[in-house]
């Protein structure tokens, strides 16, 4: 199965998927730099296509799907674009949880991909790598990726 | 009509520019360009010429110094530069220098290093005070050896370092302490040393058939103590550089020994407890707030990330307690005294790499710059964050 054809099977996000980086709003798309566009499958606003459904949830951003050359299947970049102080880290995490947890029910189809689960800073960045809180973090499967998240053609 | 009021002029800011060192074909080092703050720190693999740099900018700034203290060892190069490279930086290092291609210029100014050594005689009295990271061998038998004592295929930083310690305590009696004392070094770093170094022991002069050694006794008790030979690494690696304090804070309430400009601290890590760092990264900031430019050469993460939070700390205004909270320090008023100076000094970090030979400017600490080298922290944070990765990559795809 493509991303877009789970994406059009899950619940709330029928009618979310956008060609290239199109569901992301013109502010983020520059902070997302696919090496090779023309291997994005297609990106979703889960935020946007969850507002209605789980008004008051810490919904996770977007969706983007990238066709590595060294992986038979599309790639899932789950993106959150926020503020990276470790004020802000408490909120991503939960997100972060949110994120899971959705992935384990209405969005299983989507689980099914590979997946890379990302924190880009929509600012200047102010926590430093090594503090224990970025281990929680990847503890939960999820990473800092700075100001922007490169995605190159081999993983 | 009257013509627009001119736009308000900020005021002018004279700025010192920094001092300078840059280094051309020497050793390892292909090129390298380093601006120095009131605290700098090196960074870089082992063998990248960290602290062939540093001895080096040691020989330039105390030449005549250097000169005169071969002389009263009775060192004789015989006017051979290349015999003046094997003893000043050791054995087999004649090679370092190449005659044509190696070049140096400091503050601006073109060295020939070859004809100061071989020309320059002045009474400049020596402006820096090396620590050497080969410190432990300056106490091999409990004592500092004098500088004549050492085969003169050893370093000179390592054969000075020792004389000065030795004469530095040379009057101590027996049974005298060296540590914990009054007026040496403030309060609060008294009570964090007894408590992350030396818990529960004193250091002291002892003697063992007439020849006086420094042991580690426990507090309270008048006899006995433990030999250099049965002290934990860290004691072993800590006590020299405890000394090294001693001389560069001196009791006579003179904030500077007199004409010592420049410090040079290699590798102040060895052998420590993380929370011993913090103590001796404090004393390190005292030495700037003193007014010394103070060098360090470390392999630590956590020096950096002290680094770090000094400049974020800066950057945003941050008070004093702040800078004291990194360190778990107590919020005294000398320590707020000494943080608050410290926030207003300036800081460098260089890498030095080894495999292009060359030093670059990290001093953002950037975790997130494009170039590898300032992001990855001249690859002291690049393990943690390949942990970090591999660690949230797994647990991303985990089943669900």
């Amino acid at each position: 199965m493509t991303f877009k054809a789970a994406v059009e099977k899950t619940p709330n996000l029928e009618s979310a998927w956008r060609a290239g980086l199109q569901a992301l709003r013109a502010e983020d798309k520059p902070h997302i730099e696919p090496q090779d566009p023309r291997k994005l499958k297609g990106s979703v606003d889960v935020d946007a296509a969850l507002l209605r459904a789980e008004p008051n949830a810490n919904r996770w951003d977007f969706g983007i799907a990238y066709q590595h050359t060294n992986r038979d299947a599309e790639t899932i970049y789950w993106v959150e674009l926020h503020t990276a102080s470790d004020s802000q880290i408490s909120v991503v995490i939960r997100k972060a949880q949110w994120l899971l947890n959705w992935l384990r029910n209405d969005g299983r189809l989507l689980a099914a991909f590979e997946r890379d689960i990302v924190w880009v800073s929509s600012g200047a960045t102010t926590f430093t790598p090594s503090a224990t809180k970025l281990k929680q973090m990847s503890q939960l499967g999820m990473r800092h990726s700075g100001t922007i998240l490169r995605i190159r053609n081999s993983r | 009509m009257k013509p627009p009021p001119p736009p308000p002029t900020r005021p002018r800011i004279r700025r010192v520019p920094l001092p300078r060192l840059e280094v051309e074909n020497f050793g390892p080092i292909k090129r390298a360009d380093v601006a120095f703050g009131d605290i700098t720190v090196f960074v870089g693999p082992q063998a990248a010429g960290k602290s062939l740099f540093l001895q080096l900018l040691k020989l330039i700034v105390d030449v005549s110094h250097v000169k005169r203290e071969f002389k009263r060892a009775g060192v004789d190069w015989q006017g051979k530069f290349d015999s003046f490279m094997d003893v000043y930086f050791g054995e087999g290092m004649r090679s370092l220098w190449s005659e044509r291609r190696t070049k140096v210029r400091f503050e601006g100014t073109e060295i020939d290093l070859p004809k100061q050594v071989d020309t320059k005689t002045s009474t400049k009295p020596e402006s820096m005070f090396f620590i050497p990271a080969q410190r432990v061998l300056a106490f091999r038998d409990g004592w500092p050896q004098a500088f004549t004592y050492y085969d003169p295929g050893v370093p000179f930083s390592l054969r000075e370092f020792s004389e000065e310690l030795r004469l530095m305590i040379s009057d101590l009696g027996t049974a005298e302490t060296l540590f914990p004392v009054p007026r040496r070094l403030k309060d609060e770093f008294r009570e964090l040393l007894q408590k992350h170094i030396f818990p529960g022991f004193n250091l002291k002069v002892d003697a063992q058939r007439a020849q006086k050694r420094l042991v580690l006794s426990s507090s309270g008790k008048e006899n006995g103590g433990l030999p250099f030979v049965v002290w934990s690494a860290g004691q072993r690696e800590f006590v020299p550089l405890l000394l090294g304090l001693y001389w560069l804070m001196t009791p006579s309430g003179a904030s500077r020994r007199k004409g010592i400009q420049w410090v040079v601290i290699e590798e102040l890590e060895m052998g420590l407890h993380p929370r011993a760092i913090a103590v001796v990264m404090l004393m390190i900031f005292e030495l700037a707030a003193r007014g010394y430019k103070v060098c360090i050469s470390t392999h630590s993460p956590q020096v950096l990330d002290a680094m770090w939070a000094l400049k974020h700390l800066k950057a945003n205004h941050a008070p004093p307690e702040a800078l004291l909270s990194v360190f778990d320090a107590p919020k005294t008023a000398p320590m707020m005294k000494l943080a608050a100076d410290v926030l207003k000094k300036s800081q460098r970090v260089h890498y030095f790499d080894r495999d292009k030979g060359v030093s670059r400017d990290i001093s953002g600490l950037d975790p997130w710059a494009e170039e590898e080298g300032e992001s990855g922290w001249g690859g002291l944070s690049e393990f943690s964050a390949r942990a970090n990765d591999a660690v949230a990559h797994a647990v991303a795809n985990a089943k669900l």
